[in-house]
């Protein structure tokens, strides 16, 4: 079982290219990392999988678990098991963690079942504890008025409570303090399952210093131009995307 | 304004006005007067007017219910009227008359003290019912007032509130206005506060058509006064609310605030029209004033007319609005979550309203 993503093309509705033919395949129990210099197509990636209407596919074809994804609805997508922790998370005013919460995962029960909210509350609070986020937060408005921090360790909160078996993370490191970022690594760690996939999106060796990849991947111009272990994370510390760049130009 | 020095100058003031001289020459409800310029009112308002005038005299039929721990809500029910109450209005001076001219029920509150527990004041009608709710709050007292209008069938709820708020008093008011789909309702809502502080909130559910006029002002003494109005509301099918407030500020140093939301479906209209008027001499004036709107359809219905005259100096004032349709992004983070659609929209658009009721309260509590 595995996310298979084939000759994935896409473009902004009615703009530009920006993904050129992804191949990628994660299978169940391995992180895979991708970088990439700015503006190369990552979260377009990531939201393309998840459905973002402002994207068209143009081209291939993506599998999840051997069903075909890209026929799917966005929310069909994530009960299906993907979940997507945002570069920007968005803010949406009015509608408490808690309730958001709770409609996420009913959204997964048969059909008129609801969850038991004793249950619900005593897990969501141990989850933000072991996060380190403030219990209080279960009654402010999704992300509303958070710190750029605060919103990283709202989606990690999410993916946890929704224990989907593709994630991935897009640049969950960034507006992370050094705690921080050991908190919600440990986290992410304590995820890591025969079952369960990452897809982690980040320029910088120290977040993969804690979640170790299997496989590292660098996106350039929407395509995937390396493959391999470690070793690339350490290269592209020292040296930057510069490579890439001089070698397909 | 003077405040009444006992509740029984108070009571009495709350009997049928005079309101002949008005009547004459108040305008009827017409497109061509700047206050009913927008959103097809005249069809729902002159029938107003036509039926208010047919039943003149006649009992105002409806039921008020009190509840109150506390003791300081007397029930009005009287026919013989004699004292005075003047009241402005942004336009329906002639529905206002009419409404006066109604043998008067509702409810007078003379609040003295801090109460613990709210007061809740409800007017359910199923015809026409005019009831008049005037609360007072002496200096430094404090109270919550939730007033509940249910109007059902053709029923049709034409209301005056008078609140006046002496110093150091605070006020929290909740206005909930329910309709039946076909009723229609009317507000005529004056706030004077003296260095007190008022929060009010409304919300209009279901009604065919709705006209709600605030007018909200600051008197007298300079310094401490702040006044804050809410309103949240959601309208579909054909439905017509329409909200004309006015924010005075005679007396400097004072604050007031409004916050407007509306999530407008099919093809629904919504109508601000909201001014704020800074007298000559109301220094270090802060005011604002917003009206934001979702629209959830392209055949709904918007007219928003912030509105400023400013005739002081170092005020801090500002308008605006905004109507926009759900936010498509808001709407995909639901979605990536699993939330299906139509539960997606449902909590994105009441959302929306949350976001005032909440500074509703967050500003009660926190003061
Ligand atoms: N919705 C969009 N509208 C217009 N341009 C977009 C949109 N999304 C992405 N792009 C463009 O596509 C390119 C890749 O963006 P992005 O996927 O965000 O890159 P990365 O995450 O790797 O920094 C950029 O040039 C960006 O400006
Ligand atoms: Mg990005």
């Amino acid at each position: 079982m595995s996310l298979i993503i084939r000759d994935l093309h896409a473009r902004v509705k009615d703009g530009a290219d920006i993904l050129n033919g992804i191949n990628l395949e994660i299978p169940k129990g391995e992180v895979h990392a991708i970088m990439g210099p700015n503006g190369s197509g990552k979260s377009t990636l990531s939201k393309v999988l998840c459905g973002h209407p402002a994207y068209e596919i143009t081209a291939g074809s993506v599998e999840m678990d051997g069903q075909n994804l890209l026929a799917m609805s966005v929310d069909e997508r994530s009960r299906a098991g993907l979940f997507l922790a945002f570069q920007y998370p968005v803010e949406v005013p009015g509608v408490t963690n808690a309730n958001f919460l709770r409609a996420a995962l009913e959204a997964r029960l048969p059909k008129g079942e609801e969850i038991n909210v004793v249950d619900f509350y005593k897990q969501l609070r141990g989850r933000m504890k072991s996060l380190g986020m403030d219990t209080k937060f279960t009654s402010r408005a999704v992300n509303e008025g958070f710190s750029g921090g605060e919103k990283k360790r709202n989606d990690v909160l999410q993916m946890m409570m929704l224990d989907p078996t593709y994630a991935i993370l897009d640049e969950t490191d960034s507006g992370l303090d050094v705690d921080a970022l050991r908190i919600v690594s440990d986290g992410v760690n304590a995820m890591r399952a025969p079952f369960r996939s990452f897809m982690v999106i980040t320029h910088y060796k120290r977040l993969l210093d804690y979640i170790r990849p299997d496989v590292v991947h660098v996106l350039y111009k929407g395509r995937l131009v390396r493959t391999g272990g470690f070793e690339l994370v350490d290269y592209i510390e020292e040296h930057g995307f510069d490579f890439v760049r001089n070698e397909e130009e | 304004m003077d405040f009444p020095d006992s509740g029984n100058d108070m009571k009495l003031a709350m009997e049928k006005v005079e309101a002949q001289t008005r009547l004459a020459t108040a305008p009827t409800p017409d497109r061509l007067n700047e206050n009913w310029r927008f959103g097809r009112p005249h069809k729902h308002a002159a029938a107003l007017v036509e039926l208010l005038a047919d039943t003149a005299g006649t009992p105002s039929c409806g039921t008020v219910t009190i509840e109150d721990a506390s003791g300081c809500t007397d029930k009005i029910d009287k026919e013989d009227a004699d004292s005075e109450l003047l009241m402005s209005t942004i336009g329906s001076d002639r529905i206002l008359g009419l409404h006066l001219q109604r043998f008067g029920k509702g409810a007078a509150l003379f609040i003295e003290g801090q109460l613990t527990e709210p007061i809740t004041i409800t007017y359910e009608t199923d015809s026409l019912f005019t009831p008049t709710t005037l609360i007072i709050a002496a200096p430094g007292a404090r109270a919550r007032i939730i007033e509940r209008h249910i109007t059902r069938g053709e029923g049709c709820m034409v209301c005056a509130r008078i609140v006046q708020a002496a110093e150091g008093a605070e006020l929290s008011i909740e206005l909930e206005e329910t309709g039946s789909g076909t009723s229609r309702a009317m507000n005529i809502i004056n706030i004077s506060a003296v260095q007190a502080k008022v929060r009010h909130l409304s919300r209009h559910s279901n009604h065919a058509w709705a006209r709600e006029e605030t007018i909200a002002e600051i008197l007298h003494s300079e310094g401490e006064a702040d006044i804050r109005l809410y309103s949240a509301n959601r309208l579909s099918g054909d439905q017509v609310l329409d909200q004309h407030t006015r924010q005075i500020h005679t007396a400097g140093r004072s604050a007031s605030d409004l916050l407007y939301k509306n999530v407008v479906e099919d093809n629904a209209t919504a109508i601000f029209a909201g001014n704020i008027y800074v007298e000559a001499g109301a220094h270090d004036t802060d005011a604002y004033q917003s009206n934001r709107n979702m629209l959830l359809s392209e055949k709904a219905t918007i007219h928003s007319l912030p509105g400023l005259e400013i005739l002081a100096d170092r005020v801090r004032c500002s308008h605006g609005s905004a109507s926009a349709p759900m936010d498509e992004e808001q709407l995909f983070y639901l979605l990536s979550r699993g939330i299906p659609l139509h539960e997606a929209l449902q909590l994105v658009a009441e959302g929306f309203l949350t976001d005032a009721v909440d500074r509703f309260h967050s500003t009660a509590d926190n003061d």
